[in-house]
């Protein structure tokens, strides 16, 4: 109370200034007239008793400036003044300013930027109601299709009953549908969940409703919740879509709602839907199956439960399953549960990189905050008389403190509002890369944190930089400028300090440099792995003619489509310059989604050994050819028809997996294993006709998987796809070949039309975008670390002007002068290349999971980001080293 | 001439509201004067003290200010007590006589304390 009315009282006289002084002085003046005449009364004379009162008020304008202090604000006044002065003193010195503002902006921007994806994609809280409790439960074993391979409906039912600190367990599983436009169809990836699925998720919809337990089980309506990127992006955010129905799969569903934005996993889902919308998830095979496992599966935890708990007790129950159920968890392939935060699991693909970019970004701070602190160092030898001057005048070492804290203070604001702009034209480029580690990408934004981080590390900047420069002492400003004002030494503390900070520029950035050669090396190694393929010229298209339920319901529809995709291929064909049409699935590079277990004839699987897999891929007699894979033996033949002998090509990793070095060709092989009685392909020994070359399929670097390919002619027309080689420019046949599509099916939808070298491309565009952001960050770094050294050369060379004049007259040559120059930048040099190359090291460390073809210690990039720094460092020294030369001892020793 | 002590921070205040209450309203000139009086010229007070001070006691709320004529007809700036200012001066009395209790039972001569 007494605070706020003394402040109130000091506002009120911050605003009233002159009338106030002049009050004051008034009174002062009173009183000591009054003194005078009682010491008059007291029998002094006039002229003494003046002198006395005056001896005894101990000076009045310091006593008025007292109480103006006590009167108003003081700190806002000299604020104000600080403020104007520092503003007028970095106006002197505008290169000096440009420069630090520019260093800071790029630093402050990078990390800014960085840390609004890394706020969006890690921290940010989920938007799920108390998104915190939300788990992901994931099952895995070894083999291909094995990281996670989801659970099925028994399982989930077992968990349910036998985990108690779960509040709820929802299903949901991935399901292609074909959504029919006005104008072609498309094929939407939607989810079929329970349910219970929104209660648990804690998501609700910003309009209608979302699903509820009566929508589970049979003989309910369809339903649709649609989420809300695809509400906007498809039907332009209208509100009159809820209620209405749309086709889907050529069968009406009702939209009920929209839901709330949000993140999904394992893949982005556009729609959501009730279980009903798919047969087969309410038939024995998914409900009793308990190998037939496509169902994911999020948990809620209990208030007042723990993770630990949660996994304790999820621990207990697959143990019981695994003795109870044997025969589906085969001990050899270590079948294990894991239990994620949800939030989590969204972020695991991005942290490696995102921690990466981060850590790079805080580098290039480090190495901007240090060429600054340089700069200001050599500032303030620079006008350290003029500081003594002030310090002399009365300012007060904590006046003169708060002085250069504004100064700085406004050089990283000036910093942090260009950082700003970089960031946030940053941004849009760092989001479309996010997008492909991180479902939250679209989080990504400059918010208030972003805003708080920045002006955080701004405010940090400033203090650092105003701790570094030194003050006068009090007391000794009589000495400092007795000694002669413009001796440009600095103490040798400050010189050694300006060294440490070269070292430190070094240091990080050949650490730096050592990352971005890793990841370039990475980039150079992926575009040198060998496809399996030659990729020139051939255009693929992807063209789904049946949904997998009109091919699991109606078995003459599949005989029809085929016909219409031989059709196709034959149009296709006739257009001039085309040189080889096949029809397949998947396309070439792309990874199959079905992978079952496998058997080769007279070879049985040791016991306790996981039973080999292989990805089911259908190929026509063209394919090879079309897609450019090398064939031993024969390719398949117009004769390999559904009613002829059943036979197979496989790749060479198949060949080698199940027959080592003997000739798999004439050898027979079976589909086999619990997964098969859930599909329409049959266990029948097929005979392996050729074997093809191994391709890189689902990313360049993956280890390949053991392949089957079968006769298009054998195997049912899921998901088929178009591969067209052309004698040149391919992409130019695009219009003309989707013209065949259209007028041949009219209502399939045509995706992901592109030439294989741009789906290559495009596999590895996030990471170039990588290597190119660690690479601009390492090139940066090593720009304002090499302007770091010649800075600091050139400041120790003209403060020692007059001791090399010496030198020189008595008898050192240029080369002499220019070789001690020289020594010195080494000396730095050599020391931080030797702690940056420690720091490389254990920082590679780091870096393994996001290298391919390169060890984290390779010797090569280390050995030529040495280089590359001695030469630019080296190149750095040497213009303050011929400047030295250069000194005239007659003119040096005159002035 | 007796050794000149400094006005320890806080008591300055506790002496003008005492002095304003015995003497009641007064100027600047009559405070340091009564201060320096009683504390038999031990404590001397310049403008730069005394001036701030009884600023930031009027803007405390514990003493008003006034211009008048003095009884020599010169103008000058009175001081008066307000009723929060005879609170702040009970107030800080009871305190002081605290805590000068326990300083002296402190320091008092060793054999007193066994």
């Amino acid at each position: 109370m007494r605070f706020i009315r003394s402040t109130l009282a000091r506002i009120a006289g911050a605003s009233r200034r002159t009338d106030i002084d002049e009050d004051t002085r008034a009174e002062m003046e009173a009183h000591l007239e009054m003194e005078v005449a009682e010491n008059i009364r007291r029998g002094m004379s006039e002229p003494d008793a003046r002198r006395a009162a005056l001896l005894n008020a101990g000076g009045v304008t310091q006593a008025v400036e007292a109480v103006r202090d006590q009167q108003g604000l003081p700190w806002i006044d000299s604020l104000a003044a600080d403020f104007r002065y520092a503003l007028r003193s970095l106006r002197a010195s505008r290169g000096f300013a440009a420069i630090v503002v520019l260093t800071l902006a790029l630093g402050i921007g990078a990390n800014t930027a960085i840390f609004s994806v890394v706020r969006g994609v890690l921290l940010k809280p989920l938007p799920h109601r108390d998104g915190e409790r939300l788990l992901y439960l994931r099952q895995s074993s070894d083999g291909p299709g094995g990281a996670n391979m989801t659970f099925s409906v028994p399982e989930v039912r077992d968990l349910r009953a036998g985990v108690p600190s779960l509040a709820g367990i929802a299903e949901y599983s991935s399901w292609i549908g074909i959504l029919q436009g006005t104008e072609g169809a498309e094929r939407i990836r939607t989810g079929l969940v329970t349910g219970n699925y929104f209660e648990v998720m804690g998501l609700g919809p910003v309009l209608g409703r979302v699903t509820e337990p009566r929508d589970d089980g049979p003989g309910v309506e369809p339903v649709m919740v649609l989420t809300h990127e695809f509400w906007l992006q498809r039907f332009g955010g209208d509100s009159a879509i809820v209620g209405r129905q749309v086709t889907l799969d050529r069968k009406p569903v009702t939209v009920i709602g929209v839901l709330q934005p949000a993140p999904f996993f394992p893949s982005r889902f556009v729609a959501l839907l009730n279980m009903v919308n798919s047969e087969h998830h309410l038939g024995a095979m998914m409900v009793e199956g308990r190998t037939h496992r496509m169902t994911e599966v999020v948990a809620r935890l209990k208030p007042g439960a723990t993770l630990p708990q949660a996994r304790r007790e999820v621990d207990a129950v697959y143990t019981r399953l695994q003795r109870e159920h044997s025969e589906a968890y085969n001990p050899g392939a270590h079948y294990q549960v894991t239990v994620t935060p949800f939030q989590e699991v969204l972020g695991e693909q991005a942290r490696t990189t995102l921690l990466l970019l981060m850590a790079a970004a805080a580098f290039v701070l480090v190495i901007s905050v240090a060429n600054v602190a340089n700069l200001t160092l050599m500032r303030g030898v620079r006008r350290e008389h003029e500081l003594v001057v002030r310090a002399a005048l009365g300012a007060g070492v904590a006046r003169l403190r708060r002085l250069l804290l504004t100064e700085n203070l406004l050089l990283a604001v000036g910093g942090a509002a260009f950082g700003w702009l970089i960031a946030r034209s940053g941004i849009r480029l760092l989001t479309a890369v996010a997008e492909r580690y991180s479902p939250r990408a679209s989080e990504i934004q400059l918010d208030g944190w972003v805003l708080g981080f920045m002006i955080a590390i701004s405010v940090g900047v400033a203090l650092l930089l105003s701790m570094i420069g030194s003050v006068p002492r009090e007391g000794r400003f009589a000495s400092r400028l007795l000694s002669g004002g413009h001796r440009l030494s600095g103490g040798l503390r400050r010189n050694r300090l300006q060294r440490a900070l070269v070292i430190v520029q070094v240091a990080v950035s050949v650490v730096l440099l050592a990352g971005a050669g890793l990841l370039t090396r990475t980039l150079v190694r992926l575009s040198e792995v060998d496809t399996g393929l030659r990729a020139e010229e051939v255009l693929t298209m992807q063209v789904a003619l049946l949904t997998p339920t009109e091919l699991l319901t109606n078995p003459r529809a599949d005989g029809a489509a085929k016909e219409r995709y031989e059709q196709m291929r034959r149009e296709i064909a006739g257009i001039p310059g085309v040189m080889a049409v096949a029809v397949g699935s998947p396309m070439p590079l792309r990874r199959s989604d079905l992978v079952f277990e496998v058997k080769a004839e007279g070879k049985t699987v040791p016991p306790g050994n996981a039973a080999p897999k292989a990805e089911v891929r259908s190929a026509s007699p063209e394919f090879f050819q079309a897609a450019g894979i090398r064939v031993r033996g024969r390719v398949f033949a117009g004769t390999d028809g559904p009613m002829s002998g059943k036979v197979v090509i496989v790749n060479q990793t198949f060949a080698r997996e199940l027959f080592g070095d003997a000739d798999p060709i004439g050898q027979r092989i079976a589909w086999t294993g619990d997964l098969l009685k859930f599909t329409p392909i049959s266990g029948d020994w097929r005979t392996i006709v050729g074997v093809v070359a191994d391709t890189r399929d689902g990313g360049l670097d993956m280890p390949v998987r053991p392949a089957v390919y079968l006769p298009f002619a054998q195997m049912l027309a899921i998901g088929g796809g178009l591969v067209i080689r052309a004698d040149s420019n391919v992409a130019s046949l695009i219009p003309a070949v989707t013209r065949v599509v259209r007028r041949l099916a009219p209502t399939a939808p045509i995706e992901n039309v592109m030439t294989i070298s741009q789906y290559k491309d495009g596999s590895i565009a996030a990471r170039r975008v990588n290597a190119a952001l660690i690479s601009s960050f390492g090139a940066l770094a090593l720009l304002i670390a090499a302007v770091g050294i010649t800075g600091v050369l050139a400041f120790s060379v003209s403060a020692r002007t007059n001791e090399i004049g010496i030198r020189m007259s008595l008898g050192a040559d240029a080369g002499r002068v220019q070789r001690m120059v020289l020594g010195e930048g080494g000396v730095l040099l050599a020391a931080g290349l030797v702690i940056g190359v420690v720091g490389a090291y254990f920082a590679a460390g780091f870096m393994g999971s996001l290298l391919y073809g390169v060890a984290p210690h390779d010797p090569m990039t280390f050995g030529a980001v040495a280089l590359l720094m001695t030469a630019i460092g080296l190149a750095a020294c040497w213009l303050p080293a011929r400047r030295a030369s250069r000194i005239d001892p007659a003119i040096t020793m005159r002035a | 001439m007796p050794e000149k002590l400094d006005v320890k921070q806080g008591t300055l205040a506790l002496m003008i509201l005492r002095t304003i209450d015995v003497l009641g309203a007064l100027h600047g000139y009559g405070i340091a004067r009564r201060i320096e009086e009683t504390s038999k010229h031990r404590l001397s007070l310049n403008y730069g003290t005394l001036y701030p001070a009884l600023l930031k006691l009027e803007q405390e709320g514990f003493i008003k200010s006034e211009w008048r004529q003095s009884e020599n007809n010169r103008r000058a700036k009175y001081y008066a007590l307000t009723a929060a200012g005879r609170k702040q001066l009970a107030r800080e009395t009871a305190e002081w006589h605290a805590t000068a209790d326990l300083i002296a039972a402190f320091l008092a001569p060793k054999w007193e304390t066994r």
